[in-house]
């Protein structure tokens, strides 16, 4: 038996929306255990656009899921705040859209609470000099661009720093149950490689889409429509503000600006649940992308696409809706107690990565309830990790900080620069310290868990670059040195699978230059 | 769509080779330099999401372009570390380095007091007081002309040119005017002998190399309209006998400036060039004194490795029947114009050229040929060899009657 | 200016042709873009005499009657060529831009010779990093004396060696078999 394997609350899931949960219930005082069969974002979380919703793109179709994301963009903007980029995001209306829409959208988004101001094109040209400059209407809204692994990484460690234990890739077998009330779970520990058991008076299934099959352990039956969404990343971050298209919510209007690149996503076909763990983006995907993504951004006919990447939607059926577009969007909290007689299992699904701190708070509400205790939810308030007020960047500092300092933020200065500020990923500036600290803090245990925490591999190399370099120190500071080559193929295939959708022009140039260095290891004599 | 990638200075093109590095002289020398990849390129990426992301240590950066040669990506990494620096770089020594740059102004008023000024800039406590201000105490000024090229022309040279039918403008630049104003007979002498005449643009300023890479961009672009102003006034094909001066004009000027002057790249040009191409085309005949022997070694000078044109100077070369020509593997000399002047560079410029110096002093030949003035001072200095620019070479040798 | 031979590309095989020719006697040019790997067969190539024009491009040439009168280089500008009997392309695959990928096809840039390919962008890649890609056997069609067609048609004095070649390429071999035709 492990150590501890009595609990509070299991949490299934690393997603958003498990470490979410697990976050709100340590702050709350509860015993929590949080289980992920992979790394932490391995599913929808670490797959999509990156966009902290203002709620405008739903304002027309769907009220209540648009005043809930402007209240949660909020306050992810405060407790969030190096997790956030502030870039605000536009609305606009091309020549061939309905200008008509755009009044009804501006009307809608105000009763949702949004702020929504109707803006000249040509101011709209001024402040975003990418967009397409036939546009003839413009609609400011207060979007924002997140990174989903930096804000999943804060609040697991928010979530460890308050007791919580939160297991990576221990994967649920099955759902332990005693006289029909689910007690606990049995797990397989991949590390140990060990079958270990853990109980606790509540479950909860955040699996996202694989929540069906964890439904399934415990007789009760989700149904899931999983929905695949495809995305492009561009070489460079063209646009400063989100741009979006004025219209009825279609596929590939937005472009959102991340860090050092821009992405524009996203497309919408069902797929089947055994699908989705090896879904592949489609040549027609690719061209409609970047064909809608021209129409916001003209530039991007030239951008450079770096790769291609798609994502599954954990969607929950309430109606048969093939497309998956209408579908609504609302946070799906179900007590099996009540919904099928089964106690102490809760299912939270649906929503979005935007609302992802109100799933959580509703889902710890319950658990607490179940639990007979009464505390307050702090996590609209208490700041995550990272975002605690810092002193403002010195010029003096080397790039390496800095570029550590905006993905990491506070934290950055438990980072120990002295010793190992040797640069090894140098597309994004990763030092060796920032590795060491994302191995000693940050549970990394391979490179594409560290190219969540750390940007490595994500620069316009592709890694082709620095692999060898940087799982070299990953191996080293693992105390691993013999997983080196491991690392190394596992995380180019990765790299490759995101490739191969875009492989022409520099992309292409890149793959052969990626498959010398690394595929056969030719020794040139230079 | 997506026919061809295109951004700015094609940074996004760089698919991380670091061929570039690998040929860069700085970074072979300076542990502090990261390379032009990370120079260049990589910074870009970030100086885009954020401004603050400027890297100091891109000031020792020698803009000498062997990087953009090497590129296989044709990434401009050159000008995208040089349109950085201007647009955010800040001056450690803004007082020195305006002197350095100011070549009109310290050319004009050095030549007035040439006679003074000439042994006071070889004086040794008087470099230790230069020493103080950042000024190299090592590092020897060329002497200043009495006379400026100019005023030489005017006098003596100008009434001739009327009797040739066929006329070229001379761009001569600070050093010729200054300095060394010999160059400049040299070149009215060969025109002459190729049947042109010479005539001077209506106003000439310095190229405002030096400027751009001191930072003082807006004075460099307000001379570079200057220039291109008179440039399009003179009607002829423009000369010049500077390799730098050539580069900076035809590529600096719309490339790092951003002026709209595109035009300059076919109205602008390398005497040498001009010269080879009238020859090989059989509209100029030269001929060479018989007794006119001469074993030259030549330098390609970066940014002439850059334009690609040192086959011209040294066809022309080897087109006179005395010469004995040897042409060594390139390298940079170091000096990169003003940056070899500062004390805080000097090291690194004399540990760059240190192998150049090698190899032209094994050569043991008469002379280096070279066609820029800034390799020609440090060459001199770091081996002794007289160095003469190409133009000099055919001027000596020519026969006249 | 007149050579016998104009090698276009200074990599591996353009300088090692270079350095064969020159050894045989022969007057060669080398045109190369970029940073030139085979740095000891260059300086040998040099010191023979070889002109090597570092950092220049042939952007294009003049055909007539099925074979190549000159070639145009970047920098030598509008009123110099590069004059020679035979011409060698040497520029490499994709990396070094001898072949040319957009998002629908690929094509020779200098010549506009045959290339050999899969017209289906999505068979150009295989999802197995390591295994052989199918973009790496991509390149010229050859005749059995390694010169490249145009329109279907070959151009009697334009040969082609190294990894611009369509399938599996053995470097020297490739150089061997031009050089074997043009001595």
């Amino acid at each position: 038996m492990a150590e501890s394997s009595s609990f509070d609350v299991i949490i299934i899931g690393g997603g958003i929306t498990g470490v979410g949960t697990a976050r709100d219930c340590a702050l709350r005082g509860l015993k929590v255990l949080l289980l992920e069969k992979a790394d932490l974002t391995n599913g929808a979380s670490g797959r999509n656009h990156g966009l902290l919703h203002s709620g405008a793109r739903y304002a027309v179709t769907d009220m209540e899921s648009a005043a809930e994301c402007i209240r949660e963009n909020r306050i992810i903007r405060q407790i969030a705040s190096n997790c956030v980029e502030q870039t605000e995001g536009l609305f606009i209306t091309l020549p061939q859209d309905d200008l008509q829409y755009q009044a009804l959208f501006v009307e809608r988004c105000r009763e949702a609470g949004i702020d929504a101001r109707e803006i000249d094109p040509a101011m709209a040209r001024a402040m975003e000099p990418s967009v397409n400059p036939s546009l003839i209407g413009a609609v400011k809204v207060p979007d924002a661009s997140v990174d989903p692994f930096r804000l999943a990484s804060a609040n697991a460690l928010d979530a460890a720093n308050h007791g919580a234990q939160i297991r990576t890739y221990c994967e649920v077998l099955s759902l332990l149950k005693d006289s029909g009330a689910v007690v606990g779970v049995r797990y397989f520990d991949r590390k140990k490689k060990e079958t270990l058991c853990a109980y606790a008076p509540v479950t909860v299934n955040a699996a996202g889409i694989w929540g069906q099959t964890i439904a399934a352990m415990a007789g009760c039956e989700i149904k899931m429509l999983p929905a695949k969404g495809s995305l492009l990343v561009f070489g460079h971050r063209v646009n400063k503000m989100v741009i979006n298209r004025c219209r009825k919510p279609s596929n590939a209007d937005i472009l959102v600006p991340g860090d050092v690149v821009c992405v524009i996503g996203t497309t919408s076909d069902k797929v089947g649940l055994d699908e989705c763990d090896n879904i592949k983006v489609t040549p027609a995907e690719v061209e409609l992308l970047l064909r809608e993504g021209c129409s916001l951004a003209p530039e991007l006919e030239n951008t450079r696409i770096l790769r291609a990447y798609a994502g599954v939607r954990p969607l929950v059926a309430s109606d048969d809706d093939p497309t998956g577009r209408s579908t609504s969007r609302g946070i799906v909290l179900l007590d099996h107690e009540t919904r099928d007689g089964v106690p102490g299992f809760i299912s939270i699904t649906g929503g979005k990565l935007t609302s992802y701190r109100l799933m959580a708070e509703q889902t710890a509400n319950l658990v607490c309830r179940k639990l007979g205790v009464n505390r307050k939810c702090l996590t609209a308030t208490e700041p995550l990790p990272g975002s605690e007020k810092h002193s403002n960047p010195d010029r003096e500092l080397s790039i390496a900080f800095k570029a550590a300092e905006g993905r990491h933020g506070s934290l950055t200065g438990k980072m120990d620069f002295s010793q190992k500020s040797e640069v090894l990923c140098e597309c994004e500036h990763v030092t060796r310290a920032e590795i060491a600290y994302a191995v000693k803090t940050l549970g990394v245990r391979n490179m594409i868990d560290l190219r969540r925490r750390t940007r490595v591999g994500m620069g316009t190399c592709q890694g082709s670059f620095c692999i060898k370099k940087v799982a070299e120190a990953l191996a080293c500071e693992l105390g691993c040195p013999e997983m080196e080559q491991e690392f190394i193929r596992e995380y180019v295939q990765e790299r490759w699978k995101g490739m191969t959708p875009v492989c022409w022009g520099d992309s292409l140039r890149e793959a052969e230059y990626m498959r010398k260095q690394i595929g056969r290891n030719i020794n040139d004599e230079i | 769509m997506q026919e061809h990638n295109i951004s700015k200075g094609n940074f996004e093109q760089c698919l991380k080779c670091n061929i570039c590095t690998q040929v860069c002289p700085m970074f072979e020398v300076n542990p502090h330099y990261p390379g032009p990849k990370q120079a260049g390129p990589d910074g870009e990426r970030y100086r885009l999401k954020d401004p603050s992301f400027f890297d100091l240590t891109l000031k020792y950066c020698l803009n000498c372009k062997s990087c953009e040669v090497a590129c296989p990506s044709g990434v401009k990494v050159g000008d995208i570390i040089q349109i950085a620096r201007l647009k955010y770089g800040r001056q450690s020594n803004p007082l020195r380095d305006r002197m350095l740059a100011s070549t009109d102004l310290v050319g004009t008023v050095a030549s007035v007091l040439a006679p003074v000024a000439n042994p006071i800039l070889a004086f040794g406590p008087a470099k230790r007081v230069m020493d103080i201000f950042g000024v190299d105490h090592r590092r020897t000024f060329p002497k200043y002309s009495g006379e400026k090229f100019e005023q030489w022309f005017k006098k003596n040279a100008a009434p001739a040119q009327s009797r040739f039918k066929e006329h070229v403008a001379y761009f001569h630049g600070c050093y010729v005017n200054y300095n060394y104003p010999q160059l400049g007979k040299d070149f009215v002498k060969v025109m002459n002998a190729c049947g042109y005449g010479v005539s001077l643009l209506e106003k000439e300023r310095c190229c405002g190399v030096a400027l751009i890479s001191n930072g003082f961009g807006k004075q460099a672009a307000v001379q570079a309209a200057q220039n291109v102003d008179s440039i399009r006034k003179a009607g002829a094909p423009v000369l010049t006998t500077s390799s730098t001066c050539t580069f900076t004009i035809r590529d600096e000027y719309r490339n790092v400036l951003g002026l709209d002057c595109a035009d300059m790249a076919s109205t602008v040009e390398l005497a040498v060039k001009w010269i080879y191409e009238k020859i090989a085309s059989g509209k100029v005949n030269l001929r060479f004194r018989p007794d006119f022997h001469l074993k030259v070694v030549y330098h390609t000078a970066c940014h002439m490795q850059k334009l690609g044109w040192a086959l011209f100077s040294q066809e022309l070369l080897k087109m006179i029947p005395g010469v004995e020509l040897v042409v060594p593997e390139q390298h940079c000399c170091g000096i990169a114009g003003t940056f070899g002047f500062k004390k805080e560079n000097y090291g690194y410029s004399q540990a760059i050229g240190q192998p150049l110096f090698d190899s032209l002093l094994a050569a043991g030949a008469d002379a280096v040929a070279t066609d820029c003035e800034t390799c020609k001072w440090q060459i001199e200095s770091g081996t002794g060899i007289p160095v003469l620019n190409p133009i000099s070479i055919l001027a000596m040798a020519l026969l006249t009657d | 200016m007149k050579f016998d031979v104009v090698i276009i590309g200074g990599g591996k095989s353009g300088t090692l042709a270079a350095y064969k020719l020159a050894r045989a006697g022969k007057r060669c040019a080398v045109v190369s873009a970029g940073h030139c790997l085979g740095k000891t067969f260059r300086r040998e190539f040099i010191a023979l005499g070889g002109t090597f024009l570092n950092g220049d491009r042939v952007t294009g040439g003049n055909v007539e009657g099925g074979r190549v009168q000159y070639v145009r280089t970047e920098n030598l500008g509008e009123n110099t060529v590069l004059e020679a009997g035979h011409f060698i392309l040497c520029t490499g695959k994709f990396f070094s831009r001898g072949l040319i990928s957009t998002i629908a096809n690929i094509y020779e840039p200098v010549f506009g010779c045959d290339v050999l390919y899969a017209q289906d962008r999505s068979e150009w890649t295989v999802d197995d990093f390591f295994a052989k890609q199918p973009f790496e056997n991509f390149g010229l069609r050859v005749d059995d004396s390694s010169r490249v067609y145009v329109g279907g048609n070959v151009i009697s004095n334009l040969y082609a060696a190294g990894e611009i070649l369509a399938g599996e390429v053995d470097i020297e071999q490739s150089v061997e078999k031009v050089c074997r035709n043009i001595i």
